[in-house]
């Protein structure tokens, strides 16, 4: 009885390892555009970022960028790894129950700059997605915005103004840098006017009177 | 000295030291019987389904047989595994965002960024009026995108009319677009 078991227990046990391990290391079929020698390594930090339950398609899509732009194979990694180190930073400031599209945003604005703590009051701050507050900060500092500016800008606004108040605040800074504003001036400047306006929107929204 | 209580229990004790003789055939009418009960949950075809399932069985699988079913349980979990992509976004989230470039010179020109797996195969742009103005209306959800232009197939340009990624650790320019509930971009 317990020779039959072993008989029939082992190779089962052992074929279904072997088919498991084959199946934890099928790689997406997109990655068949990286080079033989970085898609080994690209997708096992894919792997590892789906082990640790972080979103893989913004690696993917860093991966193929590099691959359509022919990048070298050391830099797509570096890229990759480098996104998902910040992935998993945005997800330690925004909570584990964070969006794929709100991570994403976060990574960008940490990889701009922005403290975990500034991603962590604007979860605070906001109801709902974050995914557009995040970027706004983000696009801000490229535009040239001193990141502490950008991140008190957005916290001051992310409380009350909606997605579209923030895109034409966003708007409202970077037209005013090219038209010659300091980037400090300019985004305190904006945030006077989006405050304003989101008040007199808040005001407009009040149930009338008899 | 007669003591009639002793006898008594003389007289027991030698009739139970008697050897007793069994029917030979008893064992089988006792099985009998108790295979004859009725069963505990009654004959109703859940309790039949029910009664199946608890009893034990000894299974016996080849080798063969074994890689046969460890073939079977890898096809389905490489099945689940195939959808690793994200899960198509609901069409009613979508929006569609026209991208233009003017762009006199070119011949040919591609939109590509996280929209569609940066293939440069899978978007073109199109001369929209004029020789110069090229265009391409693309559906997106909200979420924050990477692009760039592919312009005759080596040269890339970032979108005029749009932030410059911050975070490209390529070097050839890209733009970011974010696309807000409502569309808003």
């Amino acid at each position: 009885m317990t020779h039959a078991l072993i008989r029939t227990a082992l190779p089962l046990l052992a074929a279904t390892l072997v088919a498991g391990r084959a199946a934890a290391q099928q790689t997406d079929p997109r990655l068949e555009r990286l080079d033989a020698a970085t898609r080994p390594t690209v997708a096992a930090l894919i792997d590892s970022a789906r082990t640790a339950l972080l979103p893989t398609e913004p690696l993917v899509q860093r991966a193929l960028e590099g691959a359509t732009k022919r990048a070298a194979g050391d830099v797509i990694v570096a890229a990759v790894r480098r996104l998902a180190v910040d992935l998993g930073h945005a997800r330690d400031a925004l909570g584990s129950t964070a969006s794929p599209a709100e991570l994403s945003a976060g990574a960008a604005a940490l990889r701009a700059g922005a403290a975990q703590t500034t991603l962590t009051e604007l979860r605070q701050a906001r109801r709902g997605l974050l995914v557009v507050p995040l970027a706004v900060l983000a696009d801000l500092v490229a535009s040239g915005v001193p990141v502490d500016s950008a991140a008190a800008a957005v916290l001051a606004l992310a409380g009350r103004a909606r997605d579209a108040d923030l895109i034409e605040f966003r708007r409202a800074v970077e037209r005013d840098i090219a038209l010659g504003a300091p980037p400090a001036a300019a985004t305190a400047a904006a945030v006077t006017a989006a405050d304003v306006f989101v008040n007199a929107g808040a005001r407009q929204q009040r149930p009338g009177r008899p | 000295m007669f003591d009639p209580v002793d006898d008594v229990i003389d007289r027991i004790a030698r009739h139970l030291r008697r050897p007793v003789q069994i029917d030979p055939a008893l064992d089988g009418r006792v099985m009998r019987e108790i295979t004859a009960l009725p069963t505990p949950g009654g004959a109703t075809a859940l309790g039949k389904a029910w009664r199946w399932l608890r009893r034990p069985r000894q299974l016996t699988l080849t080798p063969l047989g074994g890689l046969a079913v460890a073939a079977a349980i890898a096809v389905v979990v490489l099945l689940a595994r195939m959808n690793f992509r994200s899960p198509a976004p609901p069409q009613a989230e979508s929006r569609a965002f026209q991208f233009v470039l003017v762009a006199p010179r070119a011949t040919r020109i591609s939109l590509v960024g996280d929209f569609n797996d940066w293939d440069a195969t899978r978007t073109p742009m199109l001369r929209a009026g004029s020789e110069a103005l090229w265009t391409v209306v693309v559906p997106l959800t909200p979420g924050r995108y990477h692009y760039a232009f592919l312009v005759d197939g080596s040269r890339w340009l970032a979108d005029p009319s749009a932030p410059v990624a911050r975070d490209d650790d390529y070097g050839a320019p890209s733009s970011v677009l974010t696309v807000g509930r409502g569309g808003d971009s």
